[in-house]
């Protein structure tokens, strides 16, 4: 399904280091290294906002349902590779691994995305990590 | 799907001839710069020491170097913290976009290829500059960085450099002016090209104070008037930038820079990127609105104050 096309002029050069540091904030102020989690829950908002995602899910336990919100990056190269509004809909399962707010609240940042049957949310075979 | 975007154009090396190519121009007879455009790259802006003073690559090293520049990095690899999205799966990585490479092995050309020491000066100012914030990061909105803030993000410069991702801009010309709008994080240069002098001193712009003229068919603009807040790579409200565009092929324009700041660098330097034509459109990129990070992260401080204040029993004087 990938297909690669073009691919090169002439001249092409690389340079490994130096990668940019694209992190528009500082995650580990927002986030706990020290509250890893991983919610099992259904989409009830898919929020495509800039400067991050946000993917709101309800989260059953045996106490009640409760609704986190999951922050993501920056759906802009979503759009441009090809996934909708209706790439993620209500209804849909996901499983989040990632880390709790610092603030305590149900909020998290979604470190790996995957639907219930393991597939990744965005990302199938043929896209990211098999393009060489 | 993904492939259709991995555009690899634009061999712009300042060293060869000028190409026997025409640009297309627009009615008043300017070169016709306008379109979307991207300036993503995998050439740093400094080049790495190992390489001293070579200046570009030979093209068995170009390619592989680029090989292994597009193989795409895990969060860890990148130099992100735990906390932190995998950016593969937000077709955030490099290699899920399209790039414009070049031979060079750094943006910043000449012998040396790295940005000069700070003047004695900057070393001070800035250094008492963060002392001043030291402890106090997350006190408020204000002490967090305009970059968190969604108010400007470095990569809008002047130097425009690539933020990443979202690496897209679009340009429109008039006679009169011309207008550059980057993606990231959605701010429109306006730069008139009617020789007015800049702004009174006073004026002081978050992107500078831009004038434009046309030197043959190169657009060259002069910005000044940064604020105090500006921060390139140590320079602040007295950065001077000098760009140059200069359309050499059907796809790309050769961007360069000049900066130069005697209150920071000793001497003035430079540097130059492509910019590879794009088919569009640029997205929107409404950072304030959506930037629940600035709070969480505020919120995330007020909770540890709290917590600290029941483990030690002492209020935080802040």
């Amino acid at each position: 399904m990938l297909k690669r096309v073009a691919i090169g002029l002439a001249a092409c050069a690389v340079l490994l280091t130096a990668a940019p540091a694209p992190a528009h904030h500082a995650f580990s102020s927002e986030f706990d290294v020290e509250k890893p989690l991983q919610l099992q829950g259904v989409v009830t908002v898919m929020e495509w906002v800039n400067p991050h995602s946000w993917i709101h899910i309800d989260v059953k336990n045996p106490q009640g349902t409760l609704n986190w919100m999951v922050e993501g990056g920056s759906p802009n190269q979503l759009l441009r590779l090809g996934f909708t509004k209706n790439a993620l809909l209500p209804g849909m399962e996901i499983v989040v691994s990632g880390y709790q707010a610092k603030d305590g609240t149900n909020k998290a940042v979604g470190r790996d995305l995957t639907f219930a049957d393991g597939r990744k949310l965005f990302l199938s075979e043929s896209a990211a990590g098999v393009q060489k | 799907m993904i492939g259709r975007w991995l555009v690899a154009m634009g061999l712009v090396a300042a060293a060869s001839a000028p190409p026997a190519w025409t640009p297309p121009r627009t009615p008043d007879g300017r070169p016709d710069l306008q379109g979307f455009w991207t300036n993503a790259t995998i050439t740093p802006l400094e080049r790495p020491r190992e390489l001293g003073a070579k200046e570009y690559y030979t093209e068995e090293e170009a390619a592989e170097y680029r090989k292994k520049a597009l193989v795409p990095l895990s969060t860890a690899e990148r130099g992100g913290t735990e906390a932190h999205y995998e950016f593969t799966q937000f077709g955030l990585d490099r290699s899920q976009a399209p790039i414009a490479f070049s031979m060079r092995t750094s943006m910043i050309v000449g012998p040396e290829g790295r940005v000069p020491p700070l003047t004695q000066e900057a070393q001070q100012r800035n250094a008492e500059r963060a002392a001043r914030n030291k402890g106090h990061e997350f006190d408020g909105p204000e002490n967090r960085t305009i970059q968190e803030r969604c108010i400007v993000w470095g990569n809008e410069g002047p130097p425009m450099l690539p933020p990443g991702y979202n690496s897209f801009l679009q340009i429109v010309q008039t006679p009169a002016s011309v207008a550059i709008m980057q993606e990231m994080i959605h701010d429109v240069r306006i730069i008139p090209l009617d020789g007015r002098p800049h702004a009174p001193a006073n004026v002081r712009r978050w992107l500078g104070d831009s004038r434009g003229r046309w030197e043959g068919d190169t657009l060259v603009v002069d910005t000044t008037n940064f604020t105090d807040q500006t921060n390139f790579r140590g320079s602040r409200e007295n950065l001077h930038v000098v760009e140059r565009f200069t359309r050499v092929d059907d796809g790309t324009i050769r961007y360069q820079f000049t900066v130069d700041d005697p209150t920071t660098w000793a001497k003035a330097w430079s540097g130059e990127l492509p910019l590879v034509k794009d088919k569009g459109p640029i997205y929107e990129y409404a950072c304030h609105e959506g930037n629940y990070g600035l709070a969480n992260n505020l919120r995330g401080a007020r909770a540890k104050e709290k917590a600290d204040e029941a483990k030690t029993g002492k209020k935080d004087p802040k």
